[in-house]
């Protein structure tokens, strides 16, 4: 009974779980690009984002002072996503992964695979090994994966704690240019899906939401933004009205015939009766 | 003593320890994860982690990343 009073309280609060961890937040984001600590600070504070990513990096000759993320660490209620990029097979995404959870303290990885600079398209057959091979070493896995259905149940049965389809290639702002086969992966997943990458533009995020997705994670389309820290401010609104629109229901679509809302009879005609 | 840190030849003053080894290095206070010869030394024991001739540190920090 308590149990089931517990799970309804999570429902009115709309919290979604991975890997046994609760958010509330369904934005997830980058720290990369930004043009200082301070406003890659202010624009994590303005998206509200619970789980944010950061990258590792061999410390140069003469370590610069600025330090990117020290800020970060004293914010409350974040939770720190190291990911494995730089990585160019499983063996290295698995030694980052480890790096990783020494340093943030935090069992979430992303599992970031990709090989070609050009296209920076993820490796699906590397990914699953390192997802395999982590999943079992009990980290929470987030796979930054390409959005095939079929490895997202390969990756789902591997242990995985969420699926992170790419909309479109990394950075590149094209949107949800594989809104399709999103669509396929969410029709048969059981754990979160979350569109990783591509996003450009608030009404792309709420599209990928309103669609079923469990969250999105944007960096770049808040970072190279004009303004970040409001543009933050504005993708949390679009992630918000996404999955009120998705938890809603939309209007079933016509057959391309228009539906009049209003009464179609002449204003002066007598009413109907 | 002759190290190996990062990849690039390093001589080591007086760091008899790792945590000895990031003080020298200007790096004592910050959030780094040491490697010592393809193992992970915790925070907890880089004191009580000798370093000897010869040996391999790599270091590793967070940066920003998507």
């Amino acid at each position: 009974m308590e149990r089931q009073g517990k799970a309804q309280q999570g429902e009115l609060r709309d919290e979604w779980i991975v890997g046994g961890h609760r958010f509330s937040s369904r934005l997830l984001m980058g720290t990369g690009k930004f043009e200082n600590a301070e406003t890659m600070v202010g624009a994590v504070l303005a998206s509200g984002a619970q789980i944010v990513t950061v990258a590792l990096r061999r410390i140069g000759r003469s370590p610069r002072e600025d330090d990117m993320l020290g800020p970060l660490g004293e914010l409350k209620g974040i939770t720190l996503m190291p990911n494995t990029s730089g990585a160019r097979n499983a063996s290295e995404a698995i030694r980052a992964a480890r790096l990783g959870r020494e340093l943030c303290g935090s069992p979430f990885v992303k599992v970031e695979i990709h090989p070609n600079p050009h296209h920076l398209m993820p490796d699906p057959i590397e990914t699953f090994e390192a997802a395999r091979v982590l999943a079992a070493d009990r980290f929470v896995v987030m796979p930054y994966m390409p959005a095939d259905p079929v490895l997202a149940k390969r990756l789902e049965d591997v242990g995985c704690a969420s699926l992170m389809p790419l909309g479109s290639a990394i950075g590149s702002g094209n949107g949800l240019a594989t809104a399709g086969m999103l669509r396929l992966i969410l029709r048969d997943a059981r754990i979160p899906v979350i569109v990783d990458a591509g996003l450009r533009s608030p009404s792309e995020a709420a599209a990928a939401l309103e669609m079923g997705c469990d969250a999105v994670l944007v960096n770049s389309a808040v970072a190279a933004s004009g303004d970040p820290v409001a543009m933050a401010a504005a993708f949390a609104q679009a992630v918000e009205a996404g999955r009120n629109a998705y938890r809603a229901g939309l209007m079933p679509r016509g057959g391309g015939a228009a539906v009049a809302t209003s009464p179609l009879t002449s204003f002066l005609s007598v009413e109907d009766s | 003593m002759e190290l190996t840190v990062n990849g690039e030849t390093y001589e080591a003053k007086e760091a008899e320890s790792v945590a000895a080894l990031l003080e020298e290095m200007g790096i004592g206070g910050r959030a780094v994860v040491v490697v010592l010869n393809d193992e992970v030394v915790p925070a907890s024991s880089r004191s009580a982690r000798g370093l000897r001739e010869g040996d391999r540190v790599d270091l590793f920090r967070l940066v920003g990343g998507g």
